[in-house]
C-alpha cells in the first residue's frame, strides 16, 4: 500500500480548471500515476493544461512556481490567475509567479471564456 | 455635497447646516472616524445617549466612477467598545451624494419607547412614527416591502432589523439593494446603535436630486475610463469574481491549510467541494430560475461579485452569498449542505445580524455544546429565534465573545470581542497581525489594499514565516483606510495593485471631481491619519497595546495540516503601528 501511494499524486484544479479536470478525467481529486519526480510545467503538459492558464501551483499546501519539482505522494493543485484578495501577497504568490513564463498577467482580452480550453 | 444633517432623537429636531470646514475634504471612513473622534465621548456607553451614529458617502460616491457606491457608517461599537466604521453596498450612498448630503448624524435618544422612520427628501427631513407592521420582530425583507409601499419603490432604505430593535451586539444595518434585496454594513453592531436611538429605518427619496458636480468633467471621464478598464482587464476583478464570487476562496484557502475548521481546530476540510465557489457557480448555472451567477450590489458596479442563489425549484433564496459566510457555516461550523447555508444566510439578513459574527458565534456555540456540530437545521432555527428573541437567540445574537463566556470556553476566536474571520492567522501570519492591531477588532477587510512598495515586500513573503509580515500588515491597513474613504469597493484593489495606471486613475478621478491635486503620497498620508485618529479614540476609551493580541490558544494549539502556532511577540506586534 505504501509503495502504491508513493507512485501516485493527488491533483486538483481551481476556478475553471476544476470544471476542466472533472470533464476530462471524471473526478476531483484526480489520482495520477508518476514513476519519478516531475516539474509542475511538465505535469501541466501531460494534463493538457495550457501554461498561460496557471499562475501558481500548490504542492502540499504551499504556493510554488511552475518549475517546482513534484514527487510521488504529493498533493498538487493548479491555480489559474484569479485568486482574489491580499491573500495573493500573504500566501506568497508574488514570490513565485514573477519569473515564470506562465506568470500572472493582466489580460487585455476581456472576451476570455471559461470553456476556451 | 454641501449638507450636513443632524437629527437629535432626544428633541426630535433636525438641523441641516453647512459642512464644517474640517470635514469638507473628507468622505467615507475618513469622515465617519474623524467625526466620531471629535464628537463622541470615548468612554460613553455605545447604547447610551452620548453615542452618535453617522452615515457618509465616499468622496466619489454618486459619480459615474465604477464601484464607488459604498456607504460608510460610524459610531462607537457595542460589540468591541472601539471606534467602528462599517460599510455597505446598495443605492443609499449614491442617493445621499446626489442629494448633496455629506453626512447624516443621529444623536441623542427619545424619552419614549416609540420607534421612528426618518424620511429624507429634497425638501428636508421628517420624523414619522414607524408603522407597527415593521416592528416587533418583522423581518427585513417584509419591512422593505412595507416601506416601499408607503414611500415608493425607488426610495433608498437603511434598516435596523429585529436584532437592532433588541440592541444585540451582532446587529447590522441593512440596506436595500437595487432589486429590493439586502446588503449590510455588517460588522460591529451598529444596528444596535440605530435601535438604541429608536430609529427603525431611514428612507431616502432622491426625486428631484441633480447630479454630483464635477470640477473637470473631461478629466474625470478620461480617468474613469482608464479605471474601469483596469478593473475589467484584470483576471480577478474582471473575470473570477464575477464567475465564482468571493467563495472562490474556499478551495484556495483550504489548499493552503488556512481555512479555519471546527472552531479553529484545523485549517483544512474534506467536504470543500460541497461549499466551494466552483460548486456555487455550477449549482446556480444548473438550477437557473431566479439564479444569477453574477450580480452587482450597487449601480455602477463592474466587478459583480454578488450572485442570486436559488433553491432546487429555481426560486431566489439569497444574494451576496459571501465566502466568509459560507466558510463560517460550512467549514468552521461543519455544515455540509450549501442549501442549508443559503437559508441561514437569508435568515441572518432577515433578522439583521452580521453574518460573520453570527457564523463564528455559531461554531463557538457548537464547540461549547450549545448547538449540534454541523446541524444546519438547528442553526437556522437558532438564528430565527433572534427575531423573537428567545434566550438562545439572544445568546447567539450576543456574538462570539458572549457565546464563549456562556459556554465556558478558552477557545473563543475574537480580538477586542469581534469574531475572527475566515483566514487562520497561524499559517497566514500577516493577516493575524491585522486582526490583532486594527482599531476595528478582528477584521480581514481592515487590511485589504496596498500602499507604498508592498508588492516588493510581498515578493519575499512566506505565509509561515515572520519576514515582511509587519510591513505587510501596516501597508495594507494604511491603503485600506484610504480606499475606505473614497466610497470605493475594496475589490478595486486588484485593478490598482497590479496596474499602476489604475491606481493613478483613482487619484485622478478624485482630483477631477474636486479640483484638487492629490498625489499617491497624499493618499497614503490620508490612510495613516485615519488610522491614527481611530487609534487615539480607542486609547481614550481605555484600550492599550495589550488589547492588540490574538487569543492565547493560537499560541499553543497547532493548526493542521501545517501544524504551526501563532508566534509573534508583543513587541513585534506593536511594531505594526509604529509609523
Amino acid at each position: 500500500m505504501a509503495e502504491k501511494e508513493k507512485k501516485t499524486i493527488e491533483i486538483r484544479g481551481f476556478l475553471h480548471l476544476d470544471k476542466y479536470l472533472r470533464k476530462k478525467f471524471g473526478t476531483i481529486p484526480l489520482i495520477h500515476k508518476i514513476e519519478e519526480a516531475i516539474k509542475g510545467a511538465e505535469l501541466a503538459k501531460i494534463l493538457e493544461i495550457p501554461l498561460e492558464e496557471i499562475e501558481v501551483i500548490f504542492v502540499n499546501g504551499f504556493v510554488q512556481a511552475l518549475d517546482h519539482i513534484i514527487h510521488p505522494g504529493d498533493r498538487v493543485a493548479f491555480l489559474p490567475p484569479g485568486c482574489p484578495g491580499p491573500y495573493r501577497i500573504a500566501l506568497g504568490f508574488y514570490g513565485k509567479n514573477q519569473n515564470n513564463e506562465a506568470n500572472f498577467k493582466i489580460k487585455r482580452n476581456t472576451d476570455y471564456a471559461l470553456d476556451e480550453i | 455635497m454641501n449638507k450636513f444633517i443632524r437629527v437629535d432623537m432626544t428633541s426630535l429636531k433636525v438641523t441641516i447646516g453647512e459642512v464644517p470646514e474640517k470635514y469638507v475634504s473628507l468622505g467615507g471612513r475618513a469622515l465617519t472616524s474623524n467625526f466620531v473622534a471629535d464628537e463622541v465621548k470615548p468612554t460613553c456607553h455605545p447604547l447610551g445617549r452620548n453615542n452618535k451614529l453617522i452615515f457618509a458617502p465616499g468622496l466619489l460616491s454618486g459619480t459615474s466612477a465604477p464601484n464607488s457606491g459604498r456607504i460608510s457608517v460610524g459610531a462607537k461599537s457595542p460589540l468591541t467598545g472601539t471606534i467602528k466604521e462599517s460599510n455597505s453596498g446598495g443605492s443609499f450612498s449614491q442617493k445621499m451624494a446626489r442629494m448633496g448630503i455629506k453626512a447624516l448624524v443621529i444623536e441623542g435618544m427619545p424619552k419614549d419607547d416609540k420607534f421612528y422612520v426618518l424620511k429624507i427628501d429634497m425638501n428636508g427631513v421628517s420624523i414619522d412614527e414607524a408603522p407597527a407592521e415593521i416592528l416587533g420582530g418583522t423581518g427585513n425583507y417584509e419591512a422593505i416591502k412595507v416601506l416601499n409601499a408607503k414611500y415608493g419603490d425607488k426610495v433608498g432604505i437603511a434598516l435596523a432589523g429585529p436584532a437592532g430593535e433588541y440592541r444585540l451586539p451582532t446587529a447590522n444595518i441593512s440596506f436595500k439593494d437595487p432589486e429590493g434585496n439586502i446588503r449590510s454594513a455588517g460588522r460591529g453592531g451598529l444596528g444596535a446603535v440605530m435601535g438604541s436611538k429608536k430609529v427603525k429605518a431611514i428612507v431616502l427619496d432622491d426625486t428631484g436630486a441633480g447630479s454630483v458636480p464635477i470640477a473637470d468633467p473631461e478629466k474625470f471621464k478620461a480617468a474613469s475610463k482608464v479605471f474601469a478598464k483596469a478593473l475589467l482587464d484584470h483576471p480577478v476583478s474582471g473575470q473570477s469574481l464575477a464567475a465564482y464570487g468571493t467563495d472562490v476562496l474556499i478551495n484556495i484557502l483550504n489548499e493552503a491549510g488556512g481555512l479555519p475548521a471546527n472552531n479553529f481546530t484545523a485549517g483544512r476540510i474534506e467536504h470543500n467541494d460541497n461549499i466551494s465557489g466552483e460548486t456555487l457557480n455550477a449549482t446556480i448555472s444548473e438550477r437557473r430560475g431566479d439564479g444569477k451567477v453574477s450580480h452587482g450590489c450597487h449601480p455602477g458596479c463592474v466587478i459583480r461579485c454578488s450572485q442570486w442563489y436559488p433553491d432546487k425549484q429555481g426560486k431566489y433564496i439569497t444574494s451576496g452569498f459571501e465566502y466568509e459566510t459560507i466558510w463560517g457555516l460550512g467549514a468552521n461550523a461543519a455544515i455540509k449542505d450549501l442549501d442549508d447555508i443559503a437559508y441561514i444566510d437569508r435568515a441572518m439578513d432577515d433578522v439583521g445580524v452580521d453574518s460573520i459574527e453570527t457564523a463564528v458565534a455559531v461554531a463557538t456555540a457548537m464547540d461549547g455544546g450549545l448547538l449540534p456540530w454541523g446541524d444546519g437545521k438547528a442553526v437556522l432555527d437558532a438564528v430565527k429565534q433572534i427575531a423573537v428573541p428567545t434566550p438562545l437567540g439572544r445568546i447567539i445574537g450576543g456574538g462570539t465573545a458572549v457565546v464563549g463566556k456562556v459556554c465556558g470556553l478558552y477557545r473563543t476566536p475574537v480580538v477586542k470581542d469581534q469574531g475572527i474571520p475566515a483566514y487562520d492567522p497561524r499559517p497566514i501570519k500577516g493577516i493575524g497581525l491585522t486582526y490583532a492591531t486594527t482599531p476595528m477588532g478582528a477584521d480581514h477587510t481592515a487590511g485589504y489594499c496596498i500602499s507604498g512598495n508592498i508588492l516588493k515586500v510581498g515578493a519575499n513573503m512566506d505565509p509561515l514565516k515572520k519576514d515582511g509580515q509587519i510591513e505587510y500588515a501596516r501597508a495594507m491597513q494604511i491603503g485600506t483606510a484610504a480606499v475606505d474613504s473614497t466610497g470605493m469597493c475594496l475589490f478595486v484593489y486588484f485593478g490598482i495593485a497590479d496596474n499602476p495606471e489604475g491606481y493613478q486613475a483613482l487619484i485622478d478621478m478624485i482630483n477631477a471631481q474636486y479640483g484638487w491635486s492629490l498625489t499617491a503620497s497624499d493618499v497614503d498620508e490620508l490612510g495613516k491619519s485615519v488610522l491614527k485618529v481611530e487609534r487615539a479614540f480607542n486609547k481614550a476609551a481605555g484600550f492599550t497595546n495589550a488589547h492588540d493580541r490574538l487569543p492565547e490558544f493560537f499560541e499553543y494549539e497547532p493548526c493542521p495540516p501545517h501544524n504551526v502556532v501563532w508566534d509573534f511577540t508583543p513587541d513585534e506586534i506593536d511594531e505594526v503601528f509604529n509609523f
